[in-house]
C-alpha cells in the first residue's frame, strides 16, 4: 500500500492553499475504539486523562488518520452540571438520569467549571497531553457538545422537546446556561492547544424541525463558533441523523466544516453549501464500518469521493459519526487504504471502476 | 352516524392534530355526556387524529415535539373515554412487549413506536429502557404477547437484540412471538442476520410491519 508523503498538518495546510496533496484527508472518527488499540477497558478512560491521551495517540499512530478527537461520550459537560452518567465496564457510557426534572429547577443550574467539575479536568488533561505529543503533526481536537444537546441531557430529551413548543422561554434559559458552560469549556480547550470540535446531536431534523433548530440550536452554535474564530481556530460542526433541510442554517453558524451523518447525501450537500463549507463524511458507522467487510468499506469510500471530491471548499472522507467501539481494525485500515489508493488528484473516471 | 356526531369526531381528531390537550379532554367529556359510543369516538376521533399526525411526521410537517404533544392530547382523551368501553372491547387486542435494550437509555424512538402502535389498537407492555434480554423473554411469555419490539440507538447494545432471540430459542418459545427491531444503527440486513422477523425505519413503518406480521387488517 502507498505510504503517506505528508503529515496531517501539512496535508490540511496544502489542501487549504490549493496545493498538490498525496491523498484526501481521511478521518475515521475514533472515540472509545482507541481503548481497543491499547487493550484497555472503556471504563478505564473515566477520570484518566493520561490514558485517554495515550490511547488516542496510539490509535492515530496505528491507523495514520488526519484528526485526533479527544472524545469518550457526549455527556461530559452535562455530567459536570449534574447529570448522572452510567459507565458500563467496557462499553460507551450512557445517560442514567438528567440533572433536573422540572422547569422550576433550571435556575439552580450553574455553568460547569472545566478545571473542577465532573470529568472535564481529565478531558482537558487528555487534550493537553495529546497535543504536546503529536500536535505538531496532526490536528488534535476536543469534543464540545452543543448547548441544545447538553440541555437535553440536563432536563431529559422528551421534556426538552415538549418544552420547545410549550415553554420556549424555558428552553432558552436551559440553552443559555449550557452555552455559558460550553463557552468556558471551549476557552479551556483552546488553552490546551486543541481546537473545539462541535457536536449537536439533538439538533438533527430526525428530532426537531428546521424552525426549531433555527430558534434553539443555531443561535447558540453561532456564538460558540464566533468565539472560537475569535481565538483564531477553524471549527467543525457535526449534527447526527437527518440534516438536509438545515445545511444552510448549519453553514450560517459560521462553521468552517460540516460533518454529516450517513443519513445525508454528500452530493446534495455539495450543491447546496459546498461554496461555503468543507464537507466531512459519511461512511455508515454501523452498517459498513462495524458490520461490513473491508470491500464494502472501500466501496463506501469511493461513493463518498465520487459524490463530493470536487466540493469547492474541500472534502474530508470520514465516518458518518463516531465509530462503534468494536469496529474491526481491518475496516479502519480499509478506509485509509481506499483513500490512499484513490490518491490525488482524484481521477473521476477511475472511481467508476471497482477496486 | 348523525352529522352532529361526525362533527364531534372531526373536532376530536382536529384537537389531537392541533396538540390541544384541554380541548381534547373537553370534547371527550362531551362525547361521554352525549352517550356516544366510546370505541367509535376513540377510533374516529382520537386515533384518526393520531394517524393524521403520524402522516404529518412522515412528510416532515411534524417532528418529534409535535408528535409527542399530539400523543399527550390523545392520551388525555383516552383517559376519559376508556372507562366507557364495553368490557369485550378491551379484551381482544394483540399484546406487544416493547423496550430499549440494556446499555441504552435513548427512548424517544421507542416511545414514538409505542404511541403509534397504541393508536392502532394494540395493547402495549412498555418495559422502559436499559432492559436486560432475559426480561423481554419473561415479560413476553407472561403477557402472552404476539410481538416483541426491541429498540436501540447505540451500536454497543445491538448484540442484546440477538441475545433476546437466542434466549427465546433456548426457552423453546421463539415461534410464539414475532420479534421486530429498530433504531438508529439498525438495518434490514442486521435484522435478517440475527433472525428477527422484521425491521422498521420509523414509528409509522413499525405499525405497518406489525400489522403485516400478525395478519391484522391495516
Amino acid at each position: 500500500m502507498r505510504r503517506d508523503r505528508l503529515t496531517p498538518v501539512e496535508r490540511f495546510a496544502a489542501y487549504g492553499r490549493g496545493e498538490p496533496l498525496d491523498r484526501l484527508p481521511c478521518v475515521p472518527i475514533v472515540g472509545n475504539t482507541a481503548a481497543r488499540v491499547l487493550g484497555v477497558k472503556v471504563s478505564e478512560f473515566r477520570g484518566n486523562g493520561k490514558l485517554i491521551a495515550e490511547a488516542q495517540v496510539a490509535a492515530y499512530r496505528r491507523f495514520g488518520y488526519d484528526v485526533i478527537r479527544i472524545f469518550t461520550d457526549l455527556y461530559t459537560q452535562a455530567e459536570a452540571m449534574g447529570a448522572k452518567v452510567h459507565y458500563p465496564e467496557d462499553e460507551t457510557a450512557y445517560l442514567a438520569a438528567p440533572a433536573i426534572a422540572s422547569v422550576e429547577e433550571i435556575a439552580s443550574l450553574q455553568p460547569a467549571n472545566p478545571h473542577q467539575d465532573g470529568n472535564l479536568p481529565q478531558h482537558l488533561e487528555a487534550m493537553e497531553l495529546a497535543f504536546q505529543a503529536v500536535g505538531g503533526e496532526v490536528p488534535v481536537t476536543g469534543a464540545l457538545t452543543g448547548p441544545f444537546t447538553t440541555a437535553s441531557f440536563l432536563i431529559g430529551t422528551e421534556n426538552l422537546v415538549r418544552l420547545t413548543l410549550k415553554n420556549p422561554a424555558a428552553v432558552h434559559q436551559l440553552c443559555e446556561v449550557a452555552y455559558q458552560g460550553a463557552l468556558v469549556y471551549a476557552g479551556a480547550i483552546l488553552d490546551t492547544g486543541c481546537t473545539p470540535s462541535l457536536t449537536d446531536a439533538m439538533c438533527s431534523t430526525t428530532v426537531i424541525s428546521p424552525r426549531q433548530f433555527k430558534e434553539f440550536g443555531q443561535p447558540y452554535l453561532k456564538r460558540l463558533v464566533d468565539f472560537i474564530h475569535g481565538r483564531g481556530s477553524a471549527v467543525t460542526l457535526h449534527i447526527c441523523g437527518k440534516t438536509a433541510s438545515i445545511w444552510e442554517a448549519m453553514a450560517d453558524t459560521g462553521a468552517d466544516c460540516l460533518s454529516l451523518d450517513n443519513a445525508a447525501d454528500l452530493e446534495a450537500a455539495k450543491v447546496k453549501v459546498g461554496q461555503r463549507v468543507r464537507l466531512m463524511g459519511n461512511v455508515p458507522p454501523s452498517e459498513i464500518m462495524l458490520q461490513g467487510t473491508p470491500a464494502q468499506v472501500r466501496t463506501a469510500v469511493r461513493t463518498c469521493v465520487r459524490q463530493a471530491h470536487d466540493n469547492p471548499k474541500g472534502l474530508i472522507i470520514a465516518s458518518g459519526c463516531s465509530l462503534p467501539v468494536e469496529t474491526p481494525f481491518a475496516n479502519i485500515d480499509a478506509m485509509l487504504d481506499a483513500v490512499r489508493k484513490i490518491g490525488w488528484p482524484v481521477d473521476a473516471d477511475d472511481l467508476e471502476n471497482e477496486s | 352516524m348523525s352529522n352532529q356526531t361526525e362533527t364531534l369526531f372531526r373536532a376530536l381528531s382536529d384537537a389531537v392534530v392541533g396538540m390541544d390537550e384541554d380541548l381534547t379532554r373537553q370534547l371527550s367529556t362531551q362525547a361521554v355526556e352525549q352517550g356516544i359510543d366510546a370505541l367509535t369516538a376513540i377510533e374516529h376521533g382520537l386515533v384518526d387524529g393520531m394517524n393524521r399526525a403520524g402522516k404529518f411526521f412522515e412528510t416532515e410537517e411534524y417532528f418529534i415535539p409535535e408528535l409527542l404533544l399530539c400523543s399527550d392530547a390523545m392520551y388525555a382523551g383516552l383517559d376519559i373515554l376508556r372507562p366507557h368501553l364495553k368490557h369485550a372491547e378491551n379484551q381482544i387486542r394483540h399484546k406487544i412487549v416493547i423496550g430499549v435494550v440494556e446499555g441504552d437509555t435513548h427512548d424517544i424512538g421507542k416511545n414514538l413506536v409505542k404511541i403509534m402502535l397504541e393508536a392502532s389498537g394494540f395493547e402495549i407492555v412498555d418495559l422502559g429502557r436499559d432492559i436486560p434480554p432475559q426480561r423481554f423473554v419473561d415479560e413476553a411469555v407472561k403477557a402472552q404477547a404476539s410481538v416483541i419490539a426491541l429498540s436501540t440507538l447505540m451500536t454497543t447494545t445491538m448484540d442484546g437484540m440477538a441475545e433476546v432471540i437466542k434466549l427465546l430459542q433456548k426457552a423453546n418459545v421463539r415461534e410464539r412471538f414475532k420479534v421486530i427491531v429498530g433504531g438508529g444503527p439498525i438495518s434490514q440486513s442486521f435484522a435478517n442476520r440475527i433472525g428477527a422477523d422484521g425491521y422498521a425505519a420509523g414509528a409509522p413503518a413499525a405499525v405497518k410491519l406489525v400489522k403485516q406480521l400478525i395478519g391484522v387488517a391495516a
